[in-house]
């Protein structure tokens, strides 16, 4: 449901027109817009491909983000069913991430790749992410007011910019297009030129009524500045839809210390 | 080999799309819209270049017998491409314009037009018109032909250069929809005036149209908003719905030739009354603007350009006036608007950038033109004077605006965050800092004093402590209990607020750090003043320690604590006063509360020795004028924390304001073992204030404040 919303954000970041990303991937605009609003059904697989191609990340964070089994793996299964098997020995196992992050590095180790698929190379959150940076159970009369708070974080640590400009660049980003990626989770975002990527991440007490894609209110924010354009900052934004998409918010809803938070990030990206 | 008329029109077609897209890839190159390129190709397929250089080719190729063919293509290809205009025009753009758009789209078309029909009036009549043409039209025409600008091109530029979302992009988008629709009213009743006999007529016809526009609005409206409903959602644009819209359009450019003014005006008017919303407008678009575009219009640039003969300009003197057409067609457009942005409080730049854009006439001049030339009105030099005209003002668009308005000077626009509003505009914020209940109440009070109430922007912060919070989730209800404490203990400063008729928005989270929370929040909130409240300690007596002193260090403005002792309402205040920058901060607040809510101010200043420095200090803060709620007590003693202490036993008053500082017994310091008398031993309630270090810049501003406080009460 909101794969539109993220895709949206993504294209609006890489700084494609509706008309010229449809151009580009050969649909019309109308089609595409009625997907970024969730009017469409998802694009089929071959599609979000292009999407992907044109954004420059990886096809497969734009499946997950729609919740959908990537084509390779579909094909894979049905090449080798055996492969099943394994899912299931690991799925009665319930390993967690790090479990899953030791069997792909004895996997890495025993059966290296060959050519090197680029998928591995998706930038985490929690790097980004410190205890200072986690505001716990904002309760807070609106959307602004979540923007200056996390604005007050970020600007701790960008040498030059004071919280108000910082929470004013957020507001028109958000302006521009919403930054509800759905999941009860918004990322507002700016890109400030040359700043050291950095995050921060905000719990909402009660659900901040504001318009989401899925109509779920916001219990989740998490701000990132990035100071380069292009492949990596895309490539975050898409895992952090991602992870939203996977209920990021009823995993983090609960941590009562920004440690918490951080813990189960880490557990959760330890296999991206 | 069959020749005959359909061959001859492929081929005609072949070689005007294909020259034109070789010439599109050379003004691509330059920069220039794909405008100039069709404009150019016409041009050059006529009798100005080919018919000159190989009469018998062109003759061969555009035959004279051909060319009603080709004028009815173009006219069809038109009636779409106007339809396509009206569709991109989103009358949002019309409505809630800004002050600026208003008068500059307003300068932008009066004073080209005054200047055009001038310019036809005293000369161009004479030299290049027909007797025979009425003096009238001729000149209301030129007027309308020099005040038209390339709506179209216009947004193309804008987008193609990414400025469709700054200011300036925004600013001329507007001011060129509302030329736009102005001119082709003009324009409209020019026509309808040329083709009417005698007065009566153009009197009938005008009647027509403003009837026919109205039927269009009010009626045809509504319905294309019901169309529209249902193509958005999920049955889609269908083919029905297209051939429906279609043949709408062909019946509205139908019925406005009918009426006498031209097909062109019942496209138009069609698309601009076609809703937006809903992709109804779009998915049309997407449908018909290749056709239109590519395929068809480039027939009806190429007509122009077989019309336009500059071996027409075949002395220096059609040069010369072909000159003075083009500077007095920029003279008034670029001038006008540049002139009327610059009024509106623009820098020169930018105004500049404006009056350039403004300028692009593109081919909407030539649908006029043409028209012109249709009807008699102007003669084919003037036409082919005109058409250069509107070349030149277009191509020069791009590359001046480069020069004037540079990528580097954009990307400031861009980034430049919306100027500071200046002091007086911008409303006084206090955040209030609430960590337990009962210090709320008293904050409202003290807010509504110092705000009066209206135009000001209360918050109120509690920070959860993280223990706090992880004893509570061990509840079961956690959900429903977090809840009742977030807001539990704003609620008694809301509820205060809310019997006081103010309006505060509360916030609240979970703080490690407390200070630098408070601080940051206060920077993002533009705070004027942090208040913070204060209960007893557990271990220490201090008020300024702890976290107070924390938030002290770090604040960029004015930080207040305020002791509560059952403040509710504010009418007797005392400021113990002696002198230094906490002092005038609180002598500050003290006026405040003056001015917004009539407090009787009573500053006590105590003098170590003779010496009248305070009252020069408290003049300059109370001028005369407002003097008659201050009193001035000057006190004679050895310990001023004494003399405000018994200043406060005996005058009754309901709060002291009192600035940090040692003569008060209030050091900020981590740890004050000093008790603070003055905190313990006053009966009512108190307002300490610290006044953070000046900075140079903050100094300015104060200074700057002070005049516009004095003017908003």
């Amino acid at each position: 449901m909101h794969l539109g919303a993220t895709l949206r954000l993504l294209r609006v970041d890489a700084g494609l027109s509706l008309r010229d990303m449809a151009r580009r991937i050969g649909v019309s605009s109308a089609y595409l817009s009625r997907v970024e609003h969730g009017v469409d059904a998802p694009p089929t697989a071959e599609r979000l491909t292009a999407i992907a191609r044109e954004l420059d990340v990886p096809p497969a964070l734009l499946m997950d983000v729609a919740n959908r089994m990537s084509p390779y793996v579909s094909e894979y299964l049905e090449d080798v069913p055996g492969a099943g098997t394994l899912f299931l020995e690991l799925a009665r196992r319930r390993l967690s991430g790090t479990q899953l992050a030791r069997v792909r590095d004895f996997l890495d180790a025993e059966f290296p790749v060959r050519g090197g698929l680029s998928d591995a190379a998706v930038p985490a959150l929690a790097p980004l992410l410190t205890p200072e940076r986690v505001v716990l159970q904002l309760s807070c009369g609106g959307w602004e007011d979540v923007l200056d708070v996390v604005a007050g974080r970020l600007a701790a640590t960008l040498p030059g910019w004071d919280a108000a400009r910082l929470a004013e660049r957020l507001r028109q980003r958000d302006e521009e297009s919403s930054c509800a990626v759905g999941g009860e989770v918004a990322v507002p975002h700016v890109f400030l030129q040359g700043a050291a990527p950095v995050a921060a991440l905000v719990t909402l007490a009660k659900g901040l009524h504001v318009d989401t894609p899925d109509g779920r209110p916001l219990r989740l924010v998490v701000a990132a500045v990035d100071g380069e354009r292009g492949r990596v900052r895309l490539t975050r934004m898409a895992h952090v839809a991602r992870l939203a998409a996977r209920g990021l918010s009823e995993r983090l809803i609960e941590a009562r210390q920004p440690g918490q938070v951080l813990a189960v990030l880490e557990e959760l990206e330890a296999l991206r | 080999m069959h020749t005959n008329a359909l061959t001859l029109l492929m081929m005609q077609l072949i070689v005007i799309i294909g020259v034109s897209r070789l010439i599109g890839r050379g003004t691509r190159w330059l920069g220039q819209p794909l405008v100039i390129a069709e404009v150019v190709a016409g041009i050059v397929l006529g009798p100005s270049l080919l018919g000159w250089l190989a009469p018998d080719l062109m003759n061969a190729l555009f035959p004279t017998d051909s060319l009603p063919v080709l004028k009815m293509l173009s006219q069809v290809g038109l009636v779409l491409f106007m339809f396509l205009i009206g569709l991109e025009l989103d009358p949002k753009l019309l409505k809630g314009r800004g002050h600026a758009s208003v008068a500059i789209s307003h300068t932008s078309i009066v004073v080209p037009f005054a200047l055009g029909a001038v310019a036809a009036a005293l000369w161009l009549y004479k030299d290049f018109s027909d007797p025979s043409v009425p003096f009238s039209s001729f000149v209301l025409f030129m007027g309308v032909a020099m005040s038209i600008t390339a709506f179209p091109v216009l947004a193309r530029i804008l987008t193609e250069r990414g400025l469709l979302q700054s200011r300036i992009g925004a600013i001329a988008i507007t001011c060129a929809a509302v030329d736009d629709v102005t001119a082709w009213c003009l324009l409209a009743f020019v026509v309808s005036i040329v083709r009417a006999s005698n007065l009566a007529q153009a009197g009938l016809t005008t009647a027509f149209a403003v009837g026919y526009i109205a039927f269009m609005l009010l009626a045809v409206r509504p319905f294309l908003a019901r169309l529209g409903a249902r193509v958005a959602s999920r049955e889609g644009l269908t083919q029905n719905v297209v051939a429906g819209t279609l043949l709408l359009l062909l019946a509205s450019a139908w019925a406005t030739e009918l009426i006498g003014i031209h097909a062109l005006f019942g496209a138009f008017l069609f698309g601009a009354v076609i809703p937006k919303e809903g992709g109804l407008a779009e998915a049309l678009s997407e449908k018909l603007e290749d056709v239109a575009v590519v395929l068809l219009l480039p027939i009806f640039f190429a007509f122009s350009g077989l019309r336009t003969q500059i071996g027409l300009l075949n002395t220096p003197e059609a040069w010369l006036a072909c000159g003075a057409i083009i500077l007095l067609a920029c003279l008034g457009k670029f001038g006008g608007s540049a002139v009327a942005a610059r009024l509106t409080g623009m820098r020169w730049r930018e105004a500049g950038a404006i009056g350039i854009l403004m300028n692009t006439r593109g081919l909407m001049e030539l649908i006029v033109l043409n028209l012109g030339l249709d009807l008699g009105v102007i003669s084919p030099t003037l036409f082919t004077m005109m058409v250069l005209m509107a070349l030149v003002t277009t191509f020069m668009t791009t590359p001046l605006l480069q020069l004037f308005y540079p990528t580097e000077e954009l990307a400031r626009d861009r980034l430049e965050v919306e100027p500071p509003a200046a002091p007086g505009s911008t409303p006084y914020t206090v955040l209030m800092c609430v960590s337990h209940q009962q210090a709320g109440p008293g904050m409202a009070s003290l807010a509504k004093a110092l705000s009066g109430g209206e135009g000001a922007q209360l918050h109120a912060l509690h920070l959860v402590h993280p223990e706090r919070v992880s004893l509570r989730t061990e509840s079961e209800s956690r959900a429903l209990e977090h809840e009742t404490e977030g807001e539990g203990a704003l609620a008694p400063l809301l509820g205060r607020a809310k019997s006081l008729g103010l309006a505060v928005r509360p916030l609240s989270f979970v703080s490690t750090e407390p200070a630098q929370d408070i601080c940051r929040t206060a920077e993002a909130k533009h705070a004027d003043l942090v208040l913070l409240g204060w209960h007893k300690p557990l271990f220490s007596q201090t008020v300024l320690g702890g976290t107070v002193h924390e938030v002290m260090q770090a604040a960029s403005g004015t930080v207040a604590v305020l002791v509560d002792r059952g403040l509710s309402d504010i009418k007797r205040v005392l400021v113990p006063f002696i002198g230094s920058r906490h002092d005038r901060a609180a002598l500050k607040l003290a006026r405040r509360l003056m001015r917004q809510s009539g407090a009787e101010i009573t500053v006590l200043h105590v003098t170590s020795s003779e010496s009248n420095g305070a009252r020069a200090q408290v003049d300059e803060l109370f001028p005369a004028a407002e003097g008659s709620g201050v009193r001035l007590k000057v006190v004679q003693h050895a310990s001023p924390e004494e003399a405000a202490l018994e200043e406060a036993r005996n005058g009754g008053h309901d709060l002291v304001v009192v600035g940090v500082g040692a003569p008060w017994g209030l050091e900020d310091r981590v740890f004050g073992l000093q008790r603070e008398r003055i905190v313990r031993d006053a009966p009512g309630s108190l307002l300490v204030v610290h006044e953070s270090e000046p900075v140079v810049e903050a100094a300015v501003e104060s200074q700057a404040a002070a005049p516009a406080v004095a003017s908003r009460s």
